[in-house]
């Protein structure tokens, strides 16, 4: 019998019977099973029990599982956001010529990808005005563990101590501290005013033991910082790293980080190409030309090929494990680069004006909402007086885990930052949700 | 495929060559070590007036391919560093004995050439 | 088989355009909602129409390949076909939430989650599982940051962790990164691991052994009970790199061999696309002891709901959120897809794919039994040589020059994916290659979009963007 593949086996696996009795023939052994060389006792006889399913029953299965998730409006930021994804991007990007390649160690057959690339890597050059930016690292929190380390490199003094706001999405807090967990930093929280940092307390902070400061814009909180050229000047005057945390679609808007004195740049690029998918995300990595050799991560560069015609290909490989091994600037191989690739094709397609105009919409839908829910009995807002990119800080009279709770009940999922405080991403609600919200807060806020 | 080795100079194990003119030492990497790095593409050197120790690393080769540390064949404070290689590291491939050269080091300890090996031990080492 | 990829040649200077040599446009910024100097000053972005985005993108693609363009036996990737229905199951909508919803409200996720590491702790014989990592490196620095807190618990702090020289080198950097010294172990004349050299490698600073199994030989350490008997008797932990589970699914569990810690690289067992060089994602496997180290949060199930808790002596997070979800929800699928009889099938077909593969070729390949992959050797030829000039035939060629131990190495990595005449065409191509002399060789690759590429010059003329560029 020769079917396209034995009935039990993989539907991946075209061999026919015929085949594979042939394949086995020119090896010289009668049985795959013969192939294996491993000692019986550590073979494995047993089963797994996963049941083969249908193409079908799989897809109807993971929605069904999916749809349990409860169907909320989510209000919800901190580093993660939704912005419209144009149908455009996921066209393109799943042609399967990009898809199911890997990385371009084959430069001459894989031109397409590495344009593709090198466009993202201009693209954040151009929002970012720093010289360098790789082709993607996993998320904003694994960014920002590499910028550490690059600093630790990078450093001239004894100093050790690495300094980041109070007020932190937890995730990037926590991996911070992984990424530096093999050198001797110390990281170290300076304090924020009214939810910008608190320039006094740093400047009384730093010394020349400081290796790096990190500050955001927008901060966690969604408040416009106001004082970068000083956190700058304060870190530089110090000898230390300015490391600024920020995403593409704000710095369309806000002050360009080189002109403040940002020495590297991270961040959460896949607010550009990705809707929030759980977590998923892409970091964003850029900086300085002077520290190109310790880049983390791949870089694509352009070059000739015999026909005198630019090409592009990876360059300055020996930064990288597979060359430097123990003493390379990350462990990262594996990155984010389809990605990158969507980030590139979804900035491509809002152009300059577009890409201005989602960041101009997230600062006044930001101040809309919170003019809305100022008016609400029970909540004051924003709490900070600033200026907000999305999402802003409301204060409510009543405990906010009853407030988030009961929103929950009503549809919205928020986010619940203290006793009394709540976290409202604008940028979720459509136009004509924003009345249905306002109703729903003044239910359960009163 | 065979190697010139200079017998005007003095050799490290891992490469480097020493060719002293009055209490100046000059350093650079032999034709072996350009051939086996391949095209270079960046050297990283200390600054003048920095002190080298002989035996330790002073900077650092790279080339498309690999990597590899600098070691120093003598000790002493560095007095000229070759910045043309900065813009220009394929001197180091096509005249590796020459324009290719990297450091001039100020001889501290001249019983420490004694300890390098000579042109006809170093060929036989690469041969 | 013959092959000309795709060629979009503007002129004599340049293929397809740069979108910045297309149109640009600067932003208009005058009217933005904020005072001048928290704003920036100018912003210059490519300014195209769709109809042109899809051509230039459709452009770019015709001059890329992928698995789905011809065989691609990069070894050590594991590129396998990737199934098309699972995107579609990545894209079910309701699964694209907000990481920070509340457990409760996001029951169907964690539960998939939760499927996800019961199917992983069977395939690798593992107790626990954690998804955070997003790549197989990823995976690594969890495994070792697991080890560092479990000895560092024990009050047992140890410095030291051996890799083998062949091993890949997220291996050394991933150890380095977690701030140990790295030991290499130099491989034993058979291409195994040297029992004699890894005693004296073993001492009381031993943290953790890291092995690959095949390693990259494609050899199976036959020693490995007692690797793991002299690993654990020197206080240390066993480490399994899984880059080369696609050749035990269903066979061998690293569980069983004696590994108490282990990444799935699902980007290449579980088929999901490898997107040009990611996302993947490296869900970590250990044994029930190392349980309450791995990353925060774990998924639990209890009384039939789901929640997420943190393990008592966790390591802290190694990924913003719970790791790339989409990647994971395609492994998934694949491993339902498959289930028992498909996986083993897949590893009896990778396995006989490869040593068919080897049986055809005229390049000597040293060493054996190897299972998934083999490493052949160009001889005389340049590897990398050979590589340009296979292009040229239609395949994506091996990984070159890597593992060192063979000299001019074509590491070479079929998967089950071929049938014969793909295979037989694979193997035309290699020995078509081996006849071929140096003048060929070095003219490689004459049919790809772009000819031979000087990797020098990028180097030395550091082009990184097309601002870059302008300023020549």
């Amino acid at each position: 019998m020769s079917g396209h593949h034995t009935p039990q086996g993989s539907p991946f696996a075209p061999h026919t019977a015929t085949d594979t009795e042939a394949m086995l023939d020119a090896v010289g052994v009668e049985t795959e099973a013969e192939l294996f060389d491993i000692p019986d006792s550590v073979r494995f006889d047993g089963e797994f029990g996963i049941e083969p399913r249908s193409e079908r029953a799989i897809r109807a299965e993971v929605a069904q599982t999916v749809e349990k998730n409860d169907d909320l409006v989510e209000l919800l930021g901190r580093g993660h956001y939704s912005h419209y994804v144009p149908s455009l991007v996921d066209h393109l990007s799943l042609r399967s010529e990009f898809l199911t390649s890997y990385t371009q160690y084959q430069p001459e057959v894989t031109q397409g990808f590495l344009q593709a690339l090198f466009e993202y890597q201009s693209l954040l050059v151009e929002l970012t005005g720093l010289g360098v930016a790789n082709c993607s690292m996993y998320d904003a929190a694994t960014a920002l563990g590499e910028a550490a380390t690059l600093a630790d490199r990078l450093r001239q003094t004894s100093g050790t101590r690495v300094l980041v706001p109070e007020q932190l999405a937890d995730g990037r807090r926590e991996v911070l501290a992984n990424y530096v967990g093999g050198t001797d930093l110390v990281v170290e929280a300076y304090p924020m005013d009214d939810g910008n940092v608190d320039v006094e307390a740093l400047g009384n902070a730093l010394d020349d033991e400081a290796v790096m400061v990190y500050a955001e814009n927008p901060t966690v909180r969604g408040c416009v910082e106001e004082s970068l050229e000083t956190v700058g000047d304060l870190a530089h005057d110090n000898d230390a790293l300015f490391c600024l945390g920020s995403d593409p679609v704000s710095l369309a808007l806000l002050q360009e980080p080189a002109s403040v004195g940002a020495d590297v740049v991270v961040g959460a690029a896949a607010v550009l190409g990705l809707p929030t998918s759980y977590g998923m995300g892409m970091g964003l990595f850029a900086t300085r030309e002077e520290y190109v050799r310790q880049v983390p991560g791949r870089l694509v560069g352009a070059s000739t090929d015999d026909t005198g015609r630019r090409t592009y290909t990876l360059t300055l490989q020996t930064r990288e494990q597979h060359i430097r091994r123990e003493r390379a600037t990350s462990n990262i191989c594996t990155n984010q680069a389809w990605v990158a690739l969507r980030a590139a094709i979804h900035a491509a397609s809002l152009g300059p004006d577009g890409l201005a105009d989602l960041a101009t919409e997230a600062v006044t839908d930001a101040q809309e909402l919170a003019d809305r829910v100022t008016e609400v009995v029970g909540v004051k807002a924003p709490v900070h007086d600033r200026h907000h990119v999305r999402e802003f800080v409301a204060r409510t009279d009543q405990p906010a885990p009853a407030v988030a709770a009961d929103l929950e009940d009503e549809g919205y999922a928020v986010h619940v930052l203290g006793e009394h405080q709540i976290q409202l991403n604008a940028n979720a609600l459509a136009e004509g949700e924003v009345d249905e919200f306002v109703d729903a807060l003044a239910e359960v806020a009163r | 495929m065979s190697f010139e080795t200079p017998d005007d100079r003095k050799y490290n194990e891992s490469h480097e060559w020493a060719l002293r003119d009055g209490g100046t030492v000059r350093v650079g990497i032999s034709d072996f070590a350009q051939d086996e790095l391949g095209d270079v593409v960046f050297v990283e050197l200390p600054d003048v007036g920095e002190a080298v120790t002989q035996g330790e690393a002073f900077g650092v080769i790279e080339s498309i391919k690999a990597v590899s540390d600098l070691y120093a064949p003598v000790s002493g404070e560095v007095t000229a560093v070759n910045e043309a290689l900065f813009d220009a590291p394929e001197q180091v491939n096509e005249d590796p004995f020459g324009d290719g050269w990297m450091l001039e080091i100020e001889l501290s300890d001249e019983a420490e050439l004694d300890e390098l090996l000579s042109a006809g031990d170093y060929a036989d080492q690469v041969a | 088989m013959n092959y000309d990829q795709a060629r979009w040649t503007d002129d004599d200077e340049r293929y397809e355009p740069l979108l910045s040599e297309k149109h640009t446009a600067e932003a208009d910024l005058d009217d933005a909602p904020l005072p001048d100097e928290l704003t920036r000053d100018s912003l210059e972005l490519p300014d195209l129409s769709e109809p042109e985005l899809a051509r230039h993108y459709t452009r770019l693609s015709e001059m890329n390949y992928g698995v789905d363009s011809g065989p691609y036996p990069l070894g050590s990737c594991t590129m396998k076909y990737n199934p098309k229905f699972t995107e579609d199951v990545a894209a079910i909508e309701a699964g694209a939430v907000h990481p920070d919803r509340s457990p409760e409200s996001v029951q169907g996720n964690l539960e998939l989650l939760y499927d996800l590491q019961d199917y992983l702790g069977r395939i690798g014989g593992m107790d626990a599982v954690t998804l955070q990592p997003p790549a197989g490196a990823a995976g690594e620095f969890t495994g070792v940051l697991v080890a560092k807190a479990y000895h560092e618990h024990n009050g047992d702090e140890r410095s030291e962790i051996i890799v083998p020289e062949s091993a890949h080198g997220t291996n050394f950097a991933s150890a380095a990164l977690a701030g140990f010294d790295v030991v290499s172990l130099p491989g034993g004349d058979d291409g195994r691991v040297d029992l004699d050299a890894l005693e004296s490698a073993l001492s009381d600073e031993t943290a953790l052994l890291m092995l690959t199994n095949p390693n990259t030989l494609g050899l199976f350490e036959r020693d490995i009970e007692e690797i793991s008997e002299m690993v654990h008797d020197a206080g240390g932990l066993l480490y399994y790199d899984g880059a080369n589970l696609n050749a035990l699914l269903g066979r061998a569990r690293p569980g069983d061999m004696g590994f108490d810690i282990m990444h799935y690289n699902v980007h290449k067992t579980f088929a999901t696309p490898h997107g040009g060089g990611g996302p993947g994602a490296g869900p970590v496997g250990v044994v029930g002891e190392l349980a309450p180290f791995l990353p925060k949060p774990q998924v639990e199930k209890r009384d039939g709901t789901y929640d997420l808790f943190d393990p008592e002596h966790s390591i802290g997070k190694v990924h913003g959120s719970l790791g790339n979800w989409l990647v994971l929800v395609k492994a998934y699928a694949y491993i339902a897809r498959l289930g028992d009889p498909g996986l083993a099938d897949a590893s009896a077909k990778a396995v006989l794919n490869a040593n068919y593969l080897a049986s055809q070729i005229e390049y000597e390949v040293p060493y054996g039994p190897f299972h998934h992959e083999f490493v052949a050797s160009a001889g005389d030829q340049d590897a990398a040589d050979v590589a340009k000039r296979m292009l040229d035939y239609g395949v994506h060629p091996p990984t070159t020059k890597w593992p060192e131990i063979v000299g001019e190495a074509l590491m070479t990595e079929p998967t089950e994916i071929e049938n014969k005449t793909t295979l037989d065409q694979l193997a035309d191509a290699f020995n078509a290659v081996a006849d071929e002399d140096q003048d060929a060789l070095a003219a490689a690759p004459e049919r790809t979009a772009a000819r031979r590429i000087d990797q020098t010059g990028a180097a030395r003329n550091l082009r990184l963007s097309w601002q870059a560029l302008d300023d020549e």
